[in-house]
């Protein structure tokens, strides 16, 4: 037994026996924590930017600190600058994401499904995995007639691989027994794929994407750095150039606030598809 | 329904990486609408054999035949019940049992074959709950009526009630006699509990081990299989262990007392009279 087993939850204690009023206390107390978190992230930028402020070696750079960059967020906002460079992103990450499911998600079948093919491409997914996304950039720009196209193989090439692995270690988790009723009762290969195997890993299929989708959006700014005049990465590149340190530190904040929120929805995806019990 | 004729031809098997040979020689004829078990101690092959009579495993050598037909691929004209219900859990109780029809194309009868089904395990209100929520013994009856919907003319048992308690086993073993009597269904059961087997079966091909093959054939003629108490159920059963003890090598004496079960201790803890055995 765990420590964790003993040790009584304060909400649990505090609400007596009514689970109602104890997950309105759990779900208090979780916000409580968030909001708690947040104004630590702030403070520490705040403190930072004071410090960079107060330097006279940094000073150039005080417009980092949350009161101009904030101040800025509402005028890019307002003015719809944000959704302007926001947009694009948002299009390229949608397009990686595509490629990469549509690669990750039946080869990560085929890999989990057949041993001899996860013995053949073990070493060489490995390999592949471990390079950084970013090395392919000579190659992308080599490859592809268009910046945009560049960018989008970055993002697939980043994404694929947790989608794959995360497909093809939920398929070998599966049941046996499952394929072998499916098999006697009658089943096709589709109805295997479509009835049996999607079901029975869609919550792994969906955790590679939450996963991939972190990647892709951490990959999008450097890969934006390529030669496309629109979109998030291009915007920080453009506003350090400019030396607007108000406008990068601004479009940090879109980024990071755009990433939660895909995370989040990411979350929400897999806890209404899933059909795994918690209790 | 009807139940359909099973022979069994010279089966022999070696598991692929096996160096012991896991069935030898193995004769068999089930006539239609009969109950046969297959009993022996752990690794004498009778499931191999259960699985190579229902098709989803090849024999090394040997043939089976289903009603003149040879057997060589699982179909739900013949379908095996195994010791886990692996019921699909994103599905609710009436899918599940729906799955045999939909797999062979007769998604028409449906709706009236599902809950025709699900009355006969007694389980018509459950119908459009999650198989999560049901008990142990309740999704092994989801099992059976999944089992039974496509039709089948021969249910194979593969030790389905072994993860059940006494008192859910010993209900659900009256009810799939009555079933497949009922339905007139030809019936295999493999178990190595023996009162099992003398409650639910006309006969007992009982395995020897290393290599498998039949050691003797009990034939298990009983009025009434519902009382345990009876001087010739304990006869039967008696005659079935020594031929299970003959076979195991043991050669340990019968006896003509039936082993205790929870009924007859709740008996002598109740009554004063003995239990009647056969001497």
């Amino acid at each position: 037994m765990s420590s964790t087993d003993i040790i009584a939850d304060p909400a649990d204690m505090a609400a007596g026996s009514d689970p109602d009023r104890t997950g309105r206390l759990k779900a208090a107390r979780s916000l409580g924590f968030a909001i708690l978190g947040m104004a630590l992230l702030l403070a520490a930028w705040w403190v930072g930017g004071y410090a960079v402020q107060n330097n006279p070696a940094t000073t150039a750079f005080a417009d980092f600190a949350p009161e101009p960059a904030l101040t800025r967020l509402g005028e890019m906002l307002s003015s719809g600058e944000a959704m302007q460079m926001t947009v694009p992103s948002l299009q390229r990450v949608l397009q990686g994401m595509v490629i990469a499911i549509a690669i990750g998600v039946p080869v990560g079948i085929l890999v989990g499904r057949f041993q001899v093919l996860r013995e053949v491409t073990n070493i060489p997914f490995q390999f592949l995995r471990m390079i950084s996304p970013l090395s392919w950039m000579p190659i992308a720009v080599m490859a592809f007639a268009t910046w945009d196209g560049a960018i989008v193989f970055l993002i697939a090439v980043a994404a694929v691989w947790p989608i794959l692995f995360s497909t093809a270690a939920g398929l070998r988790r599966v049941d046996p027994s499952w394929f072998k009723v499916a098999r006697n009762l009658g089943a096709r290969p589709w109805h295997m794929l479509f009835v049996i195997i999607l079901p029975a890993i869609s919550q792994d299929i969906l955790t590679g994407i939450r996963l991939a989708l972190g990647v892709a959006w951490i990959v999008l700014v450097p890969a934006e750095y390529l030669g496309v005049t629109s979109g998030l990465g291009y915007s920080i590149n453009d506003a350090r150039d400019t030396l607007e340190y108000d406008r990068l530190a601004a479009t940090v904040v879109i980024i990071g606030v755009i990433g939660f929120l895909l995370d989040f929805a990411c979350q929400q995806a897999i806890s209404k598809l899933s059909w795994h019990r918690e209790d | 329904m009807k139940g359909a004729h099973l022979a069994v031809e010279k089966i022999c098997h070696t598991y692929r990486r096996g160096r012991q040979q896991a069935l030898s020689d193995i004769d068999l004829e089930v006539k239609p609408g009969e109950a046969l078990a297959l009993v022996g101690r752990s690794g004498c092959g009778k499931s191999t054999l259960l699985h190579i009579m229902s098709g989803l495993l090849a024999p090394t050598s040997g043939k089976v035949f289903i009603d003149g037909a040879r057997v060589e691929a699982p179909s739900p004209r013949w379908v095996v019940m195994f010791q886990q219900p692996s019921l699909y859990p994103w599905m609710t109780v009436a899918q599940n049992v729906a799955l045999g029809l939909r797999f062979t194309g007769r998604a028409n009868e449906i709706a009236s074959r599902v809950p025709e089904m699900l009355k006969l395990v007694e389980l018509s209100d459950y119908a459009n709950r999650n198989v999560q929520d049901l008990s142990g013994g309740q999704q092994q009856r989801v099992a059976l009526a999944r089992s039974l919907a496509p039709s089948p003319e021969i249910l194979f048992l593969d030790e389905p009630f072994s993860a059940l308690d006494a008192f859910t086993r010993g209900s659900l073993q009256r009810d799939v006699r009555r079933i497949a009597k009922d339905l007139g269904i030809t019936l295999v059961l493999v178990t190595h509990d023996l009162p099992e087997a003398v409650t639910m079966v006309e006969r007992a091909v009982v395995l020897a081990a290393n290599p498998g093959r039949i050691s003797e054939i009990v034939p298990i003629d009983l009025e009434n299989r519902d009382d345990l108490r009876t001087p010739e159920y304990a006869k039967a059963r008696s005659r079935l262990a020594a031929a299970y003890e003959n076979a195991a090598g043991r050669g340990l004496r019968p006896t003509a007392e039936p082993a205790p079960t929870l009924r007859s201790i709740g008996d002598r803890q109740t009554q004063t009279s003995a239990v009647p055995a056969a001497r």
